[in-house]
């Protein structure tokens, strides 16, 4: 008798692909310019509000969005990738001690692009809402990290693709399955336990709360005298 | 007597714009950059009201645009090539690829020129649109001619 098991709960699986899908539109709609910068500049409130959201969950969240559950050594890592070398797949619920690191420094990335992209100023019509707030010398400071960080974030997705690629392709492991799905069909291997996974209702409150924030740092913030 | 004072008058003048033609290479930068701030602040209160982040003002649109479309003329004659060094963000590039700078600054003065004129019709959606046209031109030469 097989149980399934759930692994992802229903929102880390929409932040994660509406997370993605923002990206993409937000990296075309910056490469295109003129009139999609207005558009480029919603998706990245959306997009800081989804990071602010992920924080949050990372908090109160299931099992397998917290923190505390897959924020693990650098020698767990290690050891981790060594054994993966060796084609020993570890089996874990949720993001392997590797991976994890890999999750936070996208977030992280993330943010800072989020973040400098409040304070750019392209100098010929479009400004993010926090520029006006700011010196002219650390808005130039942000937007130039606005535009040398996009090459670290576009180096980040491409290893991440292809690491779900090696983990298809050499190991078997449907990840992109299990993060539509959030459903692992097996039962675990022996050792690891069921996450718990929290009600959408906590998370629609952590969204929200997040939604608030970006709303007044780039709406009411920069209206204020 | 009058005539005198005319002839001295023109003589003077001509002196003036002997002296205007010709700027030393850091008055050159000083003066594009007078006319790229201005150009800026005036296009960017166009980009404010086309992105509705300011409201729509037809009056103060037809200014800017005016403004936009006569200080943007004024930077292609102050890019020497003695112009090249000093507190200036224009890469060396520029001057190795000239002709192509000088096309691209010819459409952005193509772009500019068409603002006034869409500006007074208060046709909202077209001035968006003539913004958006123009700032493309503007990127063309900064993406590959000015530091960041």
């Amino acid at each position: 008798m097989v149980n399934p098991v759930r692994i992802w709960d229903l929102p880390i699986r929409l932040f994660h692909w509406v997370l993605a899908a923002l990206v993409v539109f937000s990296y075309i709609t910056g490469k295109v310019g003129g009139s999609w910068l207005e558009w480029h500049m919603k998706s990245g409130y959306a997009i800081l509000a989804l990071l602010l959201f992920r924080l949050l969950w990372g908090f109160v969240g299931s099992d397998t969005a917290c923190f505390s559950h897959f924020i693990r050594s650098p020698l767990a890592a290690m050891v981790y990738l060594r054994a993966l070398a060796r084609g020993d797949v570890r089996p874990v619920v949720g993001h392997n001690p590797a991976g994890g690191w890999s999750v936070i420094t996208l977030l992280g990335a993330l943010l800072l692009q989020a973040i400098a992209g409040l304070f750019v100023d392209d100098e010929i019509a479009t400004q993010g809402p926090l520029a006006v707030k700011a010196s002219n010398a650390f808005v130039a400071q942000m937007t130039r990290l606005h535009d040398y960080n996009q090459w670290v974030l576009v180096a980040m997705v491409a290893l991440h693709v292809v690491a779900i690629a090696v983990y298809r392709w050499r190991f078997n492991l449907g990840l992109t399955r299990l993060m539509i799905t959030g459903t692992l069909r097996g039962n675990l291997a022996p050792g690891l336990s069921v996450p718990r996974i929290r009600s959408t209702g906590l998370a629609v409150a952590c969204l929200a709360i997040a939604t608030g924030l970006v709303y007044a740092v780039v709406e009411i913030y920069p209206r204020m005298r | 007597m009058r005539k005198i004072t005319v002839a001295a008058i023109v003589l003077a003048s001509t002196a003036l714009v002997a002296v205007a033609q010709q700027p030393k290479p850091e008055d050159e930068i000083k003066l594009r950059r007078a006319a790229y701030a201005l150009t800026g602040y005036n296009f960017a209160s166009l980009g404010a009201m086309a992105q509705e982040k300011k409201p729509y003002n037809k009056d103060e649109a037809i200014r800017n645009a005016e403004f936009v479309a006569l200080l943007s003329t004024v930077p292609k004659g102050f890019f020497s090539e003695a112009s090249q060094k000093g507190e200036t963000k224009a890469k060396p590039d520029l001057w190795a690829n000239k002709a192509d700078f000088d096309k691209k600054m010819e459409r952005m003065n193509a772009e500019t020129a068409k603002l006034p004129q869409v500006a007074r019709t208060g046709d909202f959606a077209a001035l968006k649109k003539q913004v958006a046209d123009t700032g493309a031109t503007c990127k063309a030469c900064h993406d590959d001619y000015r530091a960041k």
